[in-house]
């Protein structure tokens, strides 16, 4: 290893836990927020320095980028309502102070336990079953070249199948608890602002690019669905937050039937290559690569909806009915 | 009709088809009114029907060919996921069948939207925005995917459906008490879940598979085996709600919408329970120190008598319920400490006692919630003082409460005498008879807690005034499941042939009686 790269690896290994603790014990929220996106895109470096780029991309994009904009959006919606209320203006919700006691309670077990689980790391036996080389011979017979793809959506695609399960449910969780919906958080000078409008019109055809990019290179070398389909989910987050989508995203069933797509031609696959293999998810000779860039191609819209209606909160206006 | 039922791909209905539902239901969720209740109740029905199929279909192939294992995508473990069904597996489907199937014909009782004459009153709940369907939905695909799954993996993905769905039919009752009882339930679970997550990254770490059969035969008594275990099972009685840990369920039950109070009670909590069963039995068989069994032991046995006190001094009936549930959840935990006992020859009889328990109370305590459901919906309150006689207009729920109450104090023909006679004989018979002194505590105290409503219930004293009549289908459902759970007891021997099939000890002389 050269010498910059060990330099680079221990400032990264340095940052992160001091990044971790300055998040965790930032008395302001705003502050907390901003140190957890910068620990995302640490972190992200990290997984790509340990040769594992498909989560560098996915730590980068969903860890830092959507879920840091969920939570500035929760921030924003908290000091927002600390302004109207008028009886403490002193002391506004997101100041939150420790007692030592309370210091204490956290710090005790929270040691033990990191002992504990250094022990049992630092004890491991040798593995007794090498899956690296497993998944290497399946990917050198199969038709997908890339190893993580193949096991996402080949070998363990149940589970892949299932997570697409819960991006789902989690929508349908945000709906069903009513909330109101998100205005953009810019001030109205700035979310009305040609500018920024015109900026994200050039931004937008440059983002779906990418996006789909990511996409078709995931069958061979790193990115896939979930990369692609954050990359169109944060494009969806702009696009709202400067007033070009509504929050409310579009007519109601279209929008529920675009959520629920990726899921339900999954299911619509398993099932029938069920009757045709015998087997669920098990893919015909010969059909395995286009399945599977199918499967993807539809998650990936999916996905990229999915993220942004999380961000939104509202569900789609029904005019009329029909789903 | 042997040879359908020979069919592996029958494993799959039990997952897919309330999956389907739940994607159906979701889409539906855009008509209005009239159209989409008819609608997404067709669906749900329909879905409760076919696990109710499919659950038996599978009981039929294990007890005639033994365990089953299915090689999803057609890849085999360790490097792809399978799911596997042996006894233990179909008793759950068939727990979530009976319990699940008569929760479904509740709720078209409960959200009919009936108008009341006064219209805003507490639990009025129509399920305005139809998310009722679709979440219940995906929590019973999400728990009969954990009852058939095989890989560590694949266990955590049920686990977070599980916990999210759960989390959003707690809130949707709408009201401020009903968000925080549910936040507070989706930090629990989350944390839960987290502790269940690195258990299984330490079990990767370790050997490099994640399929629990690969798991069972590497683990071996080390530091990262310990650790798991040590960090699974908290998480998982985090969200079973083993005592101290049931602080969240108090709030989560009582403030749930009636219909999603019983499915919580008598289901979601015995799912997380499965989980810490098959990962102590089948993963780590021989790798804890028997005496490891003494934690949950004894924290089971504080919490029948801890929970049965607090119950005692409740004035509501959901909340007494609750506190039931923490005491009865103590009961299941026994049977960790009497497997590990002297006598290894009645670990059968232990663990097959607290694994009966969780289908006798899951009846019993879904049955009693929804009469709970029953007296709220018809005079809007469920507070015990103020609901003295109130046997006279409603007798249907008070004698569910009754009649579910004999599996509480476990009397006999009841599935609750099975489980705890078995609990006793067990721990007299591997000498730790100071559990059968609490199994037997905790009986007398649930007779003392449940009188608390029925002593005033059953007086004739002018009662409250009935606003609404409930749907006949919500007391209907509760009656018959509450009886149900009475003749548990004598439906047994089947039952616990079925459990004997690829049971982690040998049944000996009790399973073909």
């Amino acid at each position: 290893m050269s010498f910059a790269g060990l330099v680079l690896d221990g400032l990264l290994a340095l940052s992160l836990p001091v990044l971790a603790w300055r998040a965790l014990s930032a008395r302001d929220l705003y502050r907390a927020v901003i140190l957890f996106i910068t620990f995302g895109v640490i972190l992200a470096l990290a997984w790509a320095r340990l040769g594992a780029p498909d989560i560098a991309l996915a730590e980068a994009a969903i860890g830092a980028g959507i879920t840091g904009a969920l939570l500035l959006n929760t921030v924003g919606g908290l000091s927002r309502k600390n302004d109207k209320d008028d009886e403490r203006p002193d002391e506004p919700t997101d100041r939150v102070g420790r007692p030592w006691r309370t210091r204490l309670a956290v710090t005790v077990p929270v040691t033990i336990l990191a002992g504990g689980l250094a022990w049992a790391v630092l004890s491991f036996p040798a593995p007794v079953v090498d899956m690296p080389s497993l998944v290497g011979e399946a990917v050198a017979e199969g038709e997908v070249s890339h190893p993580v793809t193949a096991v996402l959506l080949d070998y363990r695609s149940y589970d892949t199948f299932l997570e697409i399960g819960v991006l789902l449910l989690a929508a349908l969780c945000v709906w069903s608890l009513g909330l109101s919906a998100v205005r953009s958080t810019a001030p109205e000078a700035v979310s009305g602002s040609p500018v920024l409008a015109g900026f994200v019109r050039l931004l937008a055809p440059a983002m779906v690019v990418s996006g789909v990019y990511l996409l078709w290179a995931g069958t061979s070398q790193p990115g896939g669905a979930f990369q692609a389909g954050a990359v169109l989910g944060a494009l969806g987050v702009v696009m709202v937050l400067t007033g070009l989508l509504v929050p409310s995203l579009g007519r109601g069933g279209v929008v529920r039937a675009g959520l629920a797509l990726g899921f339900a031609v999954f299911l619509l696959v398993g099932v029938v290559s069920m009757l045709a293999t015998g087997g669920f998810l098990a893919y015909p000779e010969g059909f395995e690569y286009g399945l599977i860039l199918a499967i993807e191609f539809f998650l990936t819209f999916s996905i990229a909806l999915t993220l942004t209606a999380l961000f939104t909160t509202v569900p789609p206006r029904e005019k009329g009915g029909g789903a | 009709m042997a040879s359908v039922f020979e069919n592996t791909n029958w494993m799959l209905a039990p997952i897919l088809v309330p999956l389907a539902a739940a994607t159906v239901a979701f889409l539906l969720m855009g008509i209005r009114g009239e159209a989409r209740r008819n609608a997404q109740n067709a669906v749900g029905l329909a879905a409760a029907l076919g696990v109710a199929l499919s659950a038996l279909a599978l009981w039929a192939m294990v007890s005639g060919g033994g365990p089953v294992r299915y090689e999803l995508g057609g890849w085999e473990a360790p490097l792809g996921i399978n799911l596997y069904a042996d006894g233990l597996s179909v008793f759950m489907l068939i727990t979530t069948a009976i319990v699940g199937g008569a929760g479904s014909v509740y709720a078209l009782g409960y959200f009919s939207g009936r108008e009341g004459e006064d219209a805003r009153r507490k639990e009025d709940l129509q399920d305005e925005t139809g998310s009722f369907w679709p979440l219940w939905m995906f929590l019973w695909a999400s728990m009969n995917g954990m009852f058939l799954a095989a890989d560590a993996f694949n266990l955590y993905i049920t686990l977070e459906i599980l916990g999210l769905s759960a989390a959003a039919l707690i809130t949707l009752g709408g009201t401020r008490m009903a968000f925080s009882a549910g936040m507070r339930y989706l930090m629990v679970s989350l944390l839960g879940s987290l502790a269940y997550l690195l258990g299984v990254a330490l079990l990767y770490g370790s050997f490099g598979a994640l399929d629990l059969a690969t798991l069972g035969e590497a683990a071996s008594p080390i530091p990262p085996v310990w650790a798991a275990l040590a960090l699974i099972s908290l998480g998982m009685a985090l969200k079973t709600g083993l005592f101290p840990l049931h602080f969240w369920m108090p709030a989560a039950y009582t403030s749930a919408p009636s219909a999603a109070s019983a499915i919580l009670a008598g289901l979601v909590g015995k799912a997380s329970f499965y989980l810490l069963l098959r990962v102590w039995f089948d993963v780590f068989g021989g790798s804890a120190p028997p005496a490891a069994g003494q934690i949950p032991g004894v924290l089971g046995a504080v919490a029948i008598v801890w929970g049965a006190v607090m119950a005692m001094r409740q004035t509501r009936i959901k909340t007494l319920l609750a506190y039931s549930s923490v005491s009865q959840m103590g009961y299941l935990f026994l049977l960790f400490a009497l497997v590990s006992g002297a006598a290894p020859e009645r670990s059968f009889e232990a663990w097959g006692g607290g694994v009966y328990l969780v289908l006798a109370h899951a009846c019993a305590k879904a049955a009693m919630f929804m009469a709970a459901g029953v007296v709220i919906y018809s005079v809007g309150h469920d507070e015990i003082p103020r609901l003295r006689g109130i046997f006279q207009k409603l007798p249907i729920s008070v004698a569910t409460f009754a009649v579910g109450g004999i599996t509480m104090m476990g009397l006999p023909t009841s599935g609750g005498f099975t489980a705890k006679y078995l609990l006793f004989t067990a721990s007299v018979g591997t000498g730790q008879w100071w559990y059968s002194l609490v199994v037997l505590a905790g009986s007398i105290l649930a007779a003392l807690y449940l009188l608390r409503f029925l002593n005033p219930a059953l007086i004739q004293v002018p009662t409250a005034k009935v606003y609404r009549d409930a749907p006949q289908i919500m007391s209907g459902t509760a009656f018959v499941l509450a009886v149900f759970s009475v003749f548990l007891g004598l439906m047994s021997a089947p039952l616990f042939e079925l459990l004997s099939v690829g049971a982690p000890f040998p049944s000996g002389t009790m399973g073909g009686s």
